[in-house]
């Protein structure tokens, strides 16, 4: 099968007028403005398969949302080919914008003094959804995302978990095959985001959905995407398995040992690097090919009660990503 | 077919909106009444001093201003609501949806939104149109009527594509509120003919910002006045003015930006 995105060498820059802070920087700029140009997203291709969920990752500013808007129609790019499900997004072309959507976290389409249910007799009428198709998936909406009594209610009377769900079920009323999320989780609780984690990994198995996700929680990334892509400066930095992404750039483990009683540190010599040392606590990081061994050594020479091997934390081997890419 | 559903949703969502304020009919209807009145109390003191204006008569005056009341509320029930909803959008980043939208996103972001109390000024501008020919004793033939509805029509597309094109603005500026301003500025020279200005503003008027084509022209062909200008230019005038204002738009959305998150 083709694969449902293609984009090949995208670059996106803009001009942004830019002026100092302060009174004087303000009435210099009113006659003479400085632009400067900014590199948004500066040539980054991938392919993403029919029914895939990956994960873009990036810090703020490093030209995610700026792609997804150009991959789903919003801008013209500078530069660069983009294919999605076969047609050039930014033709915006009727039955392209029909098997798409773009969820914004931070974005609201819904009308604010109406509740729900009037807004998606609106997308109901543009998407051309006919009755029985329509009321088929506000139900299956309604079940996956426990919607019961949230759609009656005028927008403005929901607590912000309810309103992304119901923007969520607004932006996939016309069941489109491909979904760019943006942020979809931003400002929830922890238990808000699992649900709607829980209902994209659902939505996706069901429908054979492919979705193009951007969180700033790991943990969004770690439940859905199996493979990640991260850019930072507009560059493509990794483009692969998730698990993939710890061993190229954090290869290492970290293995924690509680022990019966404390040690003096220098048994702990050639044990690898020591990270910590709080009383019966140690946390010792460990090339990846060295943990057996370095396990072995800490059973064998200390009174080990319970002991850990764990993979570093996301976060922390994006910020290695990113650390290097600056460096 | 599929348009008018669209059409209707957005209508019927916009409708249920305004409905939450229920109590603004009363204060349109006073507002757009009172207005009308000071208007016509005001050329009852003009004509007080003289019999014609600009060679226009007082009756002939009246009908454009209803005219001009006519076509200020089909702009202020429409056309603004739905153009300001725009560049409202635009600032905020919500305009992004529209554009996700699988619809014309001209036709909708120029029809989505109507304050319906607005209508009174329609039907009082209509009003003061009739009462302005009746006192004219005007005989007004079917094809004086047709000629008249065209004129018209010419005049509510110059204002469209005036509405628009300023409106498009706001791809580039984001902050354009002010063009509401600009736009009331000169389209308030069209409660009198342009025959009362000075050359050079009647010029402006004419040409540059064809006000003339709003009032003027449709006023004239219905009270048997002297055409200001050869007629068949209104339609040629609103056509270009359309096109232009289109070719803007669609030039602006190229250059959409897009708030960033």
């Amino acid at each position: 099968m083709p694969p449902d995105i293609r984009v090949h060498g995208l670059v996106k820059h803009y001009v942004v007028p830019e002026r100092g802070a302060g009174l004087r920087a303000s009435l210099r700029s009113v006659w003479r403005r400085r632009r400067r140009l900014v590199r948004a997203v500066d040539g980054i291709s991938f392919e993403v398969a029919p029914g895939e969920i990956v994960g873009f990752l990036g810090p703020n500013g490093a030209g995610k949302t700026t792609s997804l808007k150009v991959l789903s129609g919003l801008l013209h790019p500078t530069h660069g080919r983009v294919d999605v499900l076969g047609f050039t997004p930014w033709d915006r072309r009727a039955d392209f914008l029909a098997r798409i959507t773009l969820i914004m976290g931070q974005r609201q389409q819904l009308f604010w003094d109406l509740p729900a249910g009037d807004s998606f007799q609106v997308n109901k009428a543009v998407f051309g959804i006919d009755d029985a198709v329509f009321r088929r998936t506000v139900g299956l909406l309604t079940e996956l995302l426990e919607l019961d009594g949230l759609l009656t209610k005028p927008v403005r009377q929901l607590s912000l978990g309810e309103r992304m769900k119901v923007e969520l079920a607004a932006g996939l009323l016309h069941g489109p095959r491909v979904l760019f999320l943006d942020e979809p989780t931003i400002g929830l609780d922890v238990t808000m985001q699992q649900r709607i984690r829980a209902f994209v990994a659902r939505y996706n198995a069901e429908t054979g959905a492919t979705v193009l996700l951007t969180s700033h929680y790991m943990a969004d990334v770690k439940a859905l995407a199996q493979r990640v892509i991260v850019i930072d400066r507009g560059r493509l930095l990794y483009d692969g398995a998730l698990h993939g992404l710890a061993e190229r750039y954090a290869p290492h483990k970290t293995i924690t040992v509680h022990l019966e009683q404390p040690v003096d540190p220098a048994e702990l010599r050639g044990l690898g690097e020591i990270v910590s040392q709080e009383g019966a606590q140690v946390t010792v990081r460990t090339r990846k090919d060295e943990a057996p061994a370095v396990t072995g050594q800490l059973l064998a020479r200390l009174p080990v009660a319970d002991l850990s091997v764990e993979d570093p934390p996301l976060e922390e081997v994006i910020e290695q990503v990113f650390r290097g890419n600056r460096t | 077919m599929r348009l008018a559903r669209v059409i209707w949703a957005f209508g019927r969502a916009a409708l249920l909106d305004e409905t939450a304020y229920r109590g603004e009919l009363l204060g349109n209807v006073i507002r757009s009444a009172l207005g009308i009145a000071m208007a016509i109390g005001g050329l009852a003191v003009v004509f007080a001093h003289t019999r014609v204006l600009g060679g226009w008569t007082m009756e002939q005056v009246l009908v454009l201003l209803g005219v001009y009341y006519l076509v200020n509320g089909l702009v202020s029930t429409v056309l603004s609501p739905s153009l300001n909803k725009v560049v409202q959008e635009v600032r905020e980043g919500t305009f992004d949806y529209m554009l996700l939208k699988p619809a014309p996103s001209l036709l909708l972001a120029s029809t989505r939104r109507f304050v319906v109390w607005h209508v009174s000024d329609v039907v009082l501008g209509a009003a003061v149109i009739w009462v302005g020919l009746a006192r004219l004793e005007a005989n007004v033939t079917l094809a004086g009527a047709a000629v008249f509805a065209a004129a018209m029509t010419a005049g509510v597309a110059i204002v469209y594509a005036i509405w628009l094109a300023l409106t498009t603005l706001v791809f580039w500026f984001v902050r354009v509120e002010n063009i509401t301003m600009i736009f009331n500025l000169f389209f308030e020279t069209g409660r009198y003919p342009v025959e009362v200005y000075p050359f050079w503003l009647r010029q402006l008027l004419t040409f540059v910002f064809p006000v003339a084509f709003i009032t003027t022209v449709p006023a004239q062909t219905i009270t048997g006045r002297e055409p200001l200008v050869v007629l068949w230019a209104a339609p040629l005038i609103a056509a270009a003015a359309l096109l232009a204002a289109v070719r803007f738009w669609r030039f602006g959305l190229r250059n959409y930006t897009s708030a960033s998150s």
